[in-house]
């Protein structure tokens, strides 16, 4: 009776349904197109060496990107996810200078990381999901609050990390690289992790709280679990920060943050919660790597290279979410 | 012993009271249904049991203990599963997830057990076999489904709870009869189980087909329970108005349409979008067009097609004479359309604004105002209001202090400052009480006086045959009966609005 | 009892515990360092505050008219803005117009863009004015790079600084009317009304014939032409630019605007509480500066309690009501 005129969504075509399972389709045809871009400017870059380089350079930005998706999930943000890997950053780099540099003390030290990094998304939950402060705002105060603690462990930058460390991060075992191994590892912890029942509330959360609260989900319980999740992903950032640039800096992370926020949107997740996947949000960091490189490649002089960049990862985002858009609509 | 017992159960929100005093006593394997008009209380009560709500006072008993229902979650610990009127699914997530979302079968620990959740789905599903419908399945995405789909999710998710007290809160409304068959079979199945089962819908029909037992609320308060066997329709509609009658009985009957000299002021020819086709009527100065019908069967897109406030449609529209095709609301009532939905909160009213802001917007626009000086606007804004006898303290107190009703009365009160040539009410009493429907309707007919073209839609029979000149009944997004002087009966209108499309 | 319950009410307005929080941190910082609350230093304090407060004027704008209206381009355009005063002035009095007209055109534009692209495109807030300060921040370098840092013409220098009028400096002044227009706008005009509408309720604002794309692309404009503003009044604070100096407002505009009573869902407050948030957050970082605590220490102070003044705020609905 009442149900023949509701309005039936058209029937969902191929095309329609491959981006609704796969909402990076997008961010990976413009990582596609950058990447032979990239190759036809500097046959190099698309080397072996070339993309080790690449990865070894942007997989901080990959695990903060990474660590950004999981809140964004449940339309929760975080602000503070660079403060986080700065403070990180100054932690271990300072462990393991007082413990000796040993392997053993630099294996304790990245736990204490660890543990940082997930007190420090405890808190951003609490004050968010618990206290029910705006996320924008109450993450950026506790950003600064981090930020301070990263300057009180180390005022100025410049302790450098042991070698056993960052020698570890630039090396290869058995001929292959390092972050090769770091990318199949986190490949790995990523397919798991999107099975996790874990995934699927914040997803459900982010689509509509009140109705999964309604459900009878622990809403705020799985949101401060969000944003833990957050903290150890933004830990395991520094960890690579700290490979890369082998030192501490209480505030190399601060203009992370932003970054992994476009990084997150550019793989086709929504900031309003509810859609979107971890392996877009890595696609959309090495987007911006790769405009980066790109912009760099095609000879841009070096006072023109911000502002293409920036043009270029605008248009970016534009297009990501029209596109997106336009494929689910 | 009753399973779930409800004493002077109580919930205000501010100076709203939505609930004042909730009895309810519900026994094992009996279904009871739960009535009462729109507004009256009835879900704020079931969730009060759900737990979603928090009551301000009363007692719950479930098995004679009493119980503290803290949560939701803590409401399915203790038994108790629900469907929400307004769904609890995420769009984004497949039928499969959504069924299990309140616990996700797990694996290892941390993992959802996809052969679990699939096999429970595929149990819950096969209830429904044959009746789910094109594009129904365990992995789609709840965003892709129609709205009677989606109802059946959120009855698998309330079933798969599994829980002895289960609340259906208009479960129906969306079903087609094969689906409400169905749904009432398996429910017939659980009661057998000695399963306790609260429904609530507004068709008597159902109500009569499935209930042991009926309790009614009005306006807030359980007025009584009966057997479904000791009573007839007539009686609960009794119930339901109390010693009131529906409506004020009308000053005269409706005026006979008379209106042929007048000259048309809204024609409306070949009009098709979405969710209606082939709408072919015109509108005479100071008639009253009424719209008839089943809930949904696209009265309510015709009028906001014919507003502009849905992507335009094919055909023509003439105002006044005038080819007419609006392509924003704000084109519309430049040229003098004006439109009141029955949603005041989604398309109505400016929530936390000034009474005064709230009456004023479509002044601003008609005379292309710049500045609101409040004393000129206050000037402007009296008469309207005191038109409809809305109850205020001042005009700067915020529009949500007012009762639903009061609230209404503003929203329609901004069409009155400027007169508007055409009036396309969309179910404008939805959820408000029965004086302020007898204002509005008082004013409606002194519009159609003054020379104003009106076209009203109502889900109350009564209201369309006491005010309505002619009355379109619609059926499947078609006008399938046009009925006129006479026969502007309840038996017509019910016989059309139910016969097959 | 009735007044003891006005009284609650009263307290509980966004304004007035601004207003209270701003005596108690003034009795604090003179209590820590006699002289904190000297007439000079209150007008030291306002100046910085007038800076902040002006960019939180457009801020608060695009916040007010909901859907999650935000503009984190603001300290991008306050940078900018700058560059170009003092580039076009370059520290001649006869620069000033030229500069004023030239630094409000652009900050009217990054504002169109804005506007653009979260109306039409309908591309969020968050993400378009994030990507606009992206390029901006580019465009930054390339300027810079091109051609000398200006200088702020004197007669910009005295207006920011000295004495005007009965003893108050040219910007206060300023922004004394910028609060003016701002209450002016939002309570006496149909734009004002109309932003209130969309903030609220977009839908019924659109069904009552607002033009809700019109309106929400001018508060990206006016956001922008307000950045630029203080941008030049910065110049004017500071005598020379220097890089990214609008970068410190980015943030900070949207704390000022919500502890000033404006929630970021929109639709609700105005801009006095606003001017007064502005002050909160100038004074609390003026205390921790006068206060002998080594940088850290400072921040963690400040970000803690910037979180201990959100507690004070509306939080957010319950999830149970």
């Amino acid at each position: 009776m009442a149900s023949a005129v509701a309005n039936p969504r058209p029937a969902s075509s191929g095309i329609k349904r491959l981006f609704e399972r796969f909402p990076f389709l997008p961010a990976l045809m413009i990582l596609a197109v950058l990447l032979a871009l990239n190759g036809l400017y500097q046959p190099r870059s698309v080397s072996f060496i070339g993309m080790t380089g690449l990865v070894k350079t942007y997989l901080a930005l990959i695990m903060l990107a990474i660590a950004q998706t999981y809140v964004v999930f449940a339309g929760d943000i975080d602000l503070s996810a660079g403060a986080i890997v700065s403070l990180v950053n100054v932690v271990i780099v300072v462990l393991m200078e007082q413990w000796g540099g040993s392997g053993l003390s630099v294996m304790a030290a990245l736990g204490v990381g660890l543990a940082v990094g997930l007190a420090c998304g405890i808190v951003n939950g609490i004050v968010v999901a618990a206290l029910r402060l705006q996320a924008i705002v109450a993450t950026f105060a506790t950003s600064i609050f981090f930020t301070g603690l990263a300057l009180y462990v180390l005022p100025v930058a410049g302790t450098p990390a042991p070698a056993a460390f960052w020698r570890t991060y630039g090396g290869r075992f058995f001929e292959i690289p390092f972050v090769l191994y770091a990318v199949v590892v986190l490949a790995m912890v990523i397919y798991v992790l999107a099975r996790t029942r874990l995934a699927t509330q914040l997803l459900a959360i982010g689509d509509d709280s009140q109705a999964a609260f309604q459900s009878g989900l622990p809403v705020t319980a799985i949101r401060i679990r969000g944003y833990a999740l957050c903290g150890i992903f933004a830990a395991l950032a520094a960890f690579c920060i700290t490979g890369d640039t082998a030192s501490g800096d209480p505030l190399v992370g601060g203009k992370m943050t932003l970054f992994s926020v476009a990084a997150v949107v550019l793989g086709g997740s929504a900031l309003s919660g509810g859609f979107g996947t971890v392996v877009g949000s890595l696609i959309g960091a090495l987007i911006i790597g790769l405009i980066n490189s790109l912009v760099f490649f095609v000879g841009t002089p070096s006072e023109w290279q911000n502002l293409v960049q920036g043009l270029a990862i605008l248009v970016a985002l534009m297009a990501g979410v029209l596109v997106g858009r336009r494929a689910r609509a | 012993m009753p399973k779930l017992k409800l004493s002077g159960v109580s919930k205000a929100y501010g100076a709203t009271v939505a609930l004042k005093r909730g009895d309810l006593e519900i026994d094992g394997g009996e279904v009871h249904v739960l009535i009462g008009s729109n507004g009256s209380g009835k879900s704020t009560l079931c969730k009060i049991v759900a737990g979603s709500v928090r009551p301000d006072a009363g007692e719950i008993l479930l098995d004679d203990q009493p119980v503290t229902v803290s949560g939701p979650q803590a409401a399915r610990a203790l038994g108790i599963g629900i469907f929400y009127q307004e769904l609890s699914l995420a769009a984004h997530r497949t039928v499969a997830e959504n069924i299990s979302l309140p616990d996700l079968p797990m694996k290892a620990g941390i993992f959802v057990d996809r052969e679990a959740l699939a096999s429970r789905a595929a149990r819950y599903i096969a209830l429904f076999d044959g009746v789910t419908g094109d594009g129904f399945s365990a992995d789609a995405t709840v965003e892709t489904l129609r709205a009677d789909q989606r109802q059946l999710v959120e009855i698998m998710k309330a079933l798969a709870a599994e829980t002895p007290v289960l609340i259906f809160d208009e479960p129906t409304s969306a079903l087609d009869r094969a689906q409400v068959d169905r749904f009432f079979d398996i429910l017939r199945d659980l009661k057998a189980k000695g399963r306790s089962i609260v429904f609530i819908s507004h068709r008597m029909d159902e109500i009569f087909a499935i209930g042991d037992r009926v309790t009614v609320i009005r306006d807030g308060e359980t007025v009584g329970t009966r057997r479904i066997a000791d009573i007839d329709p007539a009686g609960v509609v009794r119930l339901m108005v109390g010693e009131q009658d529906e409506l004020a009985p009308p000053a005269s009957a409706p005026p006979a349409a008379n209106h042929t000299g007048a000259g048309s002021v809204l024609g409306v020819k070949d009009l098709s979008g979405r969710g209606f086709a082939n709408m072919n009527f015109e509108v005479a100065r100071g008639e009253i067009l009424g719209f008839g019908g089943l809930h949904g069967q696209g009265q309510s897109s015709v009028l906001r097609a014919i507003f502009g406030a849905t992507p335009p449609a094919q055909g023509a529209i003439t105002l006044n004479g005038k080819p007419f095709a609006a392509s924003s609301p704000r084109e519309a009532i430049r040229n003098g359309c004006a439109y009141v939905s029955g949603d005041r909160t989604r398309d109505g009213v400016v929530h936390g604004r000034p009474i005064l802001e709230n009456v004023t917007p479509i002044h601003y626009l008609r005379d292309r105002l710049f500045l609101a000086r409040p004393s000129a606007l206050r000037d402007k804004a009296l008469p309207a209001l005191q038109a409809l006898h809305t109850k205020f303290a001042t005009l700067s107190h915020p529009i949500n202090s007012l009762s639903g009703g009061n609230q209404q009365k503003v929203v329609i009160a901004r069409w009155l400052i400027d007169r508007p040539d055409v009036l396309l009410l969309d179910d404008p009493t939805k959820g408000i009480d029965l004086s302020a429907k007898a204002d509005l309707f008082a004013l409606v007919r002194k519009l159609a006086e003054e020379g104003v073209g009106i076209v009203l839609y109502s889900s109350e029979d009564a209201e369309l045959l006491n005010n309505a000149d002619r009355i379109l009944v619609f059926n499947g997004g078609q006008v399938t009966r046009e009925l006129t002087g006479t026969e502007r009966t309840r038996y017509n209108l019910y016989q059309a609005a139910y016969e097959a499309a | 009892m009735m007044n003891a319950t006005l009284l609650m009410e009263f307290a509980r307005k966004p304004l007035v515990i601004a207003l209270l929080l701003i005596v108690a941190l003034l009795v604090l910082g003179e209590a820590l360092s006699p002289g904190f609350a000297s007439a000079q230093q209150i007008l030291r304090l306002l100046i910085v505050a007038a800076l902040l407060g002006i960019v939180a004027a457009g801020q608060n704008l695009v916040i007010l008219g909901g859907r999650e209206g935000i503009d984190l381009s603001v300290g991008g355009v306050v940078s900018l803005s700058a560059i170009i005063a003092g580039n076009l002035m370059n520290g001649m009095d006869s620069g000033i117009p030229l500069a004023v007209l030239g630094c409000v055109a652009a900050g009217a534009l990054f504002g169109l863009f804005n506007g653009l692209g979260v109306t039409l495109l309908r591309i969020p807030p968050l993400v378009m004015t994030l990507g606009m300060l992206g390029v901006l921040q580019g465009l930054l370098v390339v300027i810079r790079q091109g051609i000398p840092s200006g200088r702020a013409a004197p007669a910009l220098s005295n207006f920011v600084s000295q004495p005007f009028l009965f003893g108050l400096p040219g910007i206060i002044w300023l922004w004394i009317v910028i609060g003016v227009v701002m209450a002016w706008l939002l309570g006496r005009t149909v734009f004002g009304h109309r932003i209130y509408a969309i903030g609220s309720n977009e839908q019924a604002a659109f069904m009552a014939g607002v033009p809700v794309k019109l309106v929400r692309i001018a508060l990206f404009v006016l956001s922008g032409v307000f950045a630029a503003i203080a941008g030049i009044c910065l110049l004017g604070y500071s005598g020379s630019s220097f890089a990214n100096v609008g970068e410190q407002y980015m943030l900070p505009s949207i704390i000022a605007v919500v502890f000033g009573g404006t929630p970021l869902s929109g639709g609700k407050g105005g801009y006095t509480g606003t001017m007064a948030g502005a002050v909160l957050l100038v004074i609390l970082q003026s205390i921790l500066t006068t206060v002998n605590i080594d940088e850290s220490g400072r921040q963690m102070v400040f970000g803690a309690t910037l979180l201990v003044l959100m507690l004070f705020y509306g939080r957010g609905r319950a999830m149970r009501a």
